[in-house]
């Protein structure tokens, strides 16, 4: 009876857009959870459903084409089969493109797990003959519609009987050169496999040993480390070739055949649809400004529509609050307490909740652009510019996203191929111009500047963001800070008819995700900001004897050199939970009034602008920094971007200052 | 006379085979995972602004981007190019491989005479037009370039 109670692991598993999410959304609609694989940025779902007395739980591995170890997918993915091995593999195949999918299916049919394959018929006009592949690959084959629903309860009768009868009726064999074969041999005789690799194929397990060190341990506690390498040399000597390649070679000469054997056609199908769309989407001259052209729509829709949102909500809070602080209740608590639930605590939720529509309109807008398939035309459009800063195309979207807010852009860089880029893409994000520092630009620029010279700085200070972006990227690819790239080889999916329900989920996981994973972040970070701008609990608040004000004043001599006073150094440490309370708070720090005046009286135009500068390269706020820490999944990933932040920052406006005043300007 | 395609003008309609997956062991084995070996065929179909991405489709079917770098780097032998291409040379007889474009432009050139399988040679490339001879009927047209990038030729060793 245990065995029914707890819960029965099922791999989702396919190559890259073979309709894998649709699906998993299908079969496990809203009971999903999402997380990193353990040490790497890589994205990790994991679901729910039941199927009979069973309980399943379904995990999305991400998309591969082989358990060869060339990406941070794939890596993920063979480290999940050899040390975790699930009771049943589920594949998925797209029928339209059988061949590509079935080198994957082959490798892991071998493995002897208890496995199903289900067929996506993403276009009807394929016939594919599903009983000759069920004998084939020795395992169940079900024809699906992941996007209609159709043949999904017979893959769950199928997963059903599997599940109650493991054994599997075959393992496919799949030659190979006679030496590697002769070597798999060998060599599986020599380990034994335990505990969850028990019920693996010994000779599956033996060609995973000689295409990669990595894992080598988890399979084999003896030193076969020798055994391997003669081994490897020896077949690679005799083939002229990696063994991955020769793997690779044997498994696709079986799925042409298969191929060929299942659907009368020699190929995969060329799609007329898609060329036609591609011309005038990726067209010579009309491409670029066409992309172009729909960054500035998606960016309309998101900030256009979410930043009024985020002012109702801002205003919502704002009236709760006034109504809560007459409350009798709370009135008659003590001021600091007051203090702590208002200015920290209240405050901190605001900021969270205030992030909510711009990251639902952001994942509503990014699923549409990747579903459809244009996310990879794209990347191709923008590759070679971004190329030059070590990224690929798809970082550009959200580069430019990170002009509307940091954090959803960070939070979408899930999207992009590759550790590398991924880094990269977090690193560079926060010295894009958001919406909130714009806002302290517009008021100091009008304060400070006539009204024709404040828009040529605003101007600039968004070339100076453009700038330290492209010149940061540089550096970091000069310094290989993330490793190597990833060798730029992308498939181009066929474009497809997103759907509205992959599209909902999505949007709802990922506002679960900021709220579990980067909100309590958030809120600790704005309460610390309190605790320093109010406390010791005797002095006004943000004044020069809280510790914020001590601090500020401890500071001054590294500030000094940059035109920046003490109290102003406060405001940017009120900066730190969010650009938006900057203004604020630097009407606080110099004691109420009119900013205007005060800001006039104490702040030269030429500070001002150091101080913009500031303010537009060091760290953007919390929210982002939580972002970093939950998309990164890494301390020092979140630590360097700080560092990077504050020390670019220092120097841009240590640059500024010093050459302004030698120029002679005040 | 067959070259590589590191050697020769990358421009959409360029066909050739790749021989061998190339030197680079990632780029090597990302391709052998997709599917892509030694003997089949790649066909740039577009290059993207800029130049140095190039979309090329695998035996007709899946299409893919790599950048030119990566391509060069594979030995992959020009079978076929466009008229338009610089690489193709006076008075040297080729073969109409395809017809590229809409099937109007097709009916067209077959009112020319122009269809797959055809052996021309180019006589003249000096003016924008290119004179275009169709050995086997003794006949000469005048091809835009526009029309001319759409006629694929392939190499023939005759």
């Amino acid at each position: 009876m245990s065995e029914q109670a707890e819960k029965i692991v099922v791999a989702l598993s396919s190559i890259p857009n073979t309709g894998k999410t649709t699906l998993f959304n299908r079969l496990t609609g809203s009971s999903q959870n999402t997380g990193n694989w353990p040490g790497v940025s890589v994205e990790k779902k994991v679901g729910c459903f039941s199927l009979g007395e069973y309980k399943i739980s379904l995990v999305d591995l991400p998309g591969a084409y082989a358990l060869s170890p060339v990406t941070e997918e794939e890596e993920v993915v063979r480290s999940y089969f050899l040390k975790t091995p699930p009771a049943v593999i589920l594949n998925i195949v797209d029928a339209g493109n059988l061949y590509r999918s079935l080198g994957l299916t082959l490798q892991m049919s071998t493995s002897g797990l208890p496995m199903i394959v289900a067929v996506n018929m993403i276009d009807e006009k394929r016939k594919v003959d599903i009983p000759l592949l069920s004998t084939h690959l020795g395992v169940p084959v079900i024809s699906i519609s992941a996007r209609s629903g159709q043949g999904l309860p017979e893959l769950k009768n199928a997963l059903y009987e599997v599940i109650k009868k493991p054994e599997r009726s075959h393992i496919p064999h799949i030659s190979c050169p006679p030496i590697l074969e002769e070597a798999a041999k060998e060599l599986s005789r020599k380990i034994i496999p335990g505990g969850p690799l028990e019920k693996m194929d010994s000779n599956f397990l033996a060609m995973r040993l000689l295409e990669a060190n990595t894992l080598s341990d988890t399979i084999h506690k003896t030193g076969l480390g020798n055994f391997i390498k003669q081994w490897r040399g020896r077949i690679e000597k005799a083939t002229g070739e990696t063994i991955p390649i020769t793997c690779a070679k044997c498994r696709f000469n079986a799925a042409r055949g298969l191929v060929l054997e299942a659907t009368g056609q020699k190929a995969d199908l060329p799609n007329d649809q898609n060329k036609r769309i591609d011309r005038i989407l990726l067209h010579r001259r009309f491409g670029l400004p066409l992309f172009l052209l729909i960054m500035f729509l998606l960016f309309q829709a998101v900030y256009g529509l979410g930043t009024p949102l985020q002012t109702y909500i801002g205003q919502g809070f704002d009236a709760a609050e006034s109504w809560l602080k007459v409350q009798p209740s709370i009135a008659e608590q003590p001021n600091w307490l007051q203090s702590f639930l208002f200015d920290g605590l209240w405050q901190g939720l605001a900021v969270v909740t205030s992030f909510f529509p711009i990251i639902a309109l952001f994942f509503i807008f990014m699923s549409l652009i990747e579903a459809s398939g244009y996310m990879a035309r794209a990347a191709f459009l923008m590759d070679n510019l971004m190329h030059r800063i070590g990224l690929d195309g798809k970082a550009f979207i959200n580069l430019l996203l990170g002009y509307g807010c940091n954090v959803p852009a960070i939070m979408g860089t899930r999207i992009l191929s590759g550790h590398h880029s991924r880094v990269i893409t977090i690193l560079l994000i926060p010295f894009s111009l958001c919406t909130a520092r714009l806002q302290i630009f517009v008021f100091l620029t009008a304060i400070l500047f006539s009204a024709a010279v404040a828009p040529l700085v605003l101007f600039a200070l968004y070339l100076g963001s453009f700038l330290v972006i492209i010149l940061t990227g540089l550096l970091l690819k000069v310094l290989h800070i993330a490793g190597k790239p990833e060798p730029f080889i992308m498939e181009i999916p066929p474009y497809r008819m997103p759907t509205l329900n992959n599209m909902i989920l999505r949007t709802r996981q990922e506002l679960k995700d900021f709220l579990y994973r980067a909100a309590p972040l958030i809120i600790a970070g704005v309460i610390a900001v309190w605790f320093l701008t109010h406390f010791p609990a005797d002095v006004p608040a943000a004044g020069a004897h809280t510790w914020a004000g001590q601090l500020g004043q401890l500071l001054s001599p590294l500030f000094q050199p940059l035109g920046i006073h003490w109290q102003e150094t406060v405001a940017l440490i009120f900066g730190l939970i969010a650009k938006e309370i900057v203004v604020g708070a630097l009407a606080v720090v110099y004691g109420g009034g009119d900013l205007s005046n005060q800001v006039v009286q104490h702040i030269s135009p030429l500070q001002g602008l150091s101080f913009m500068v500031f303010t537009l390269f060091y760290t953007p706020c919390v929210a982002t920094i939580a972002a970093i820490k939950a998309e990164s999944g890494s301390w020092k990933i979140t630590l360097f971007s700080l560092v990077l932040g504050l020390v670019t920052a220092w120097f841009a406006s240590l640059l500024l200052y010093q050459t302004g005043l030698v120029l002679g300007f005040r | 006379m067959k070259k590589t395609i590191g050697c020769l003008e990358q421009k959409p309609g360029v066909e050739c085979i790749v021989h061998s997956l190339g030197s680079d062991k990632k780029v090597a084995q990302r391709l052998a995972q997709m599917g892509v070996f030694p003997g089949v065929t790649l066909q740039i179909v577009r290059i993207a602004s800029f130049g140095a991405t190039v979309e090329v489709s695998i035996d007709g079917s899946q299409n893919f981007a790599i950048r030119k770098g990566e391509l060069t780097a594979l030995n992959c032998q020009v079978v076929a190019m466009p008229l338009t291409s610089s690489d193709v040379q006076l008075h040297i007889t080729y073969r109409i491989r395809t017809v590229s474009g809409g099937r109007r432009f097709q009916q067209r050139m077959e009112a020319q005479g122009i269809h797959r399988g055809l052996l021309v040679k180019i006589n003249n490339r000096t003016s924008p037009r290119i004179e275009l001879h169709l050995i086997d009927q003794k006949k000469i047209v005048k091809l835009g370039p526009g029309e001319a990038e759409k006629i694929i030729i392939e190499i023939t060793d005759v």
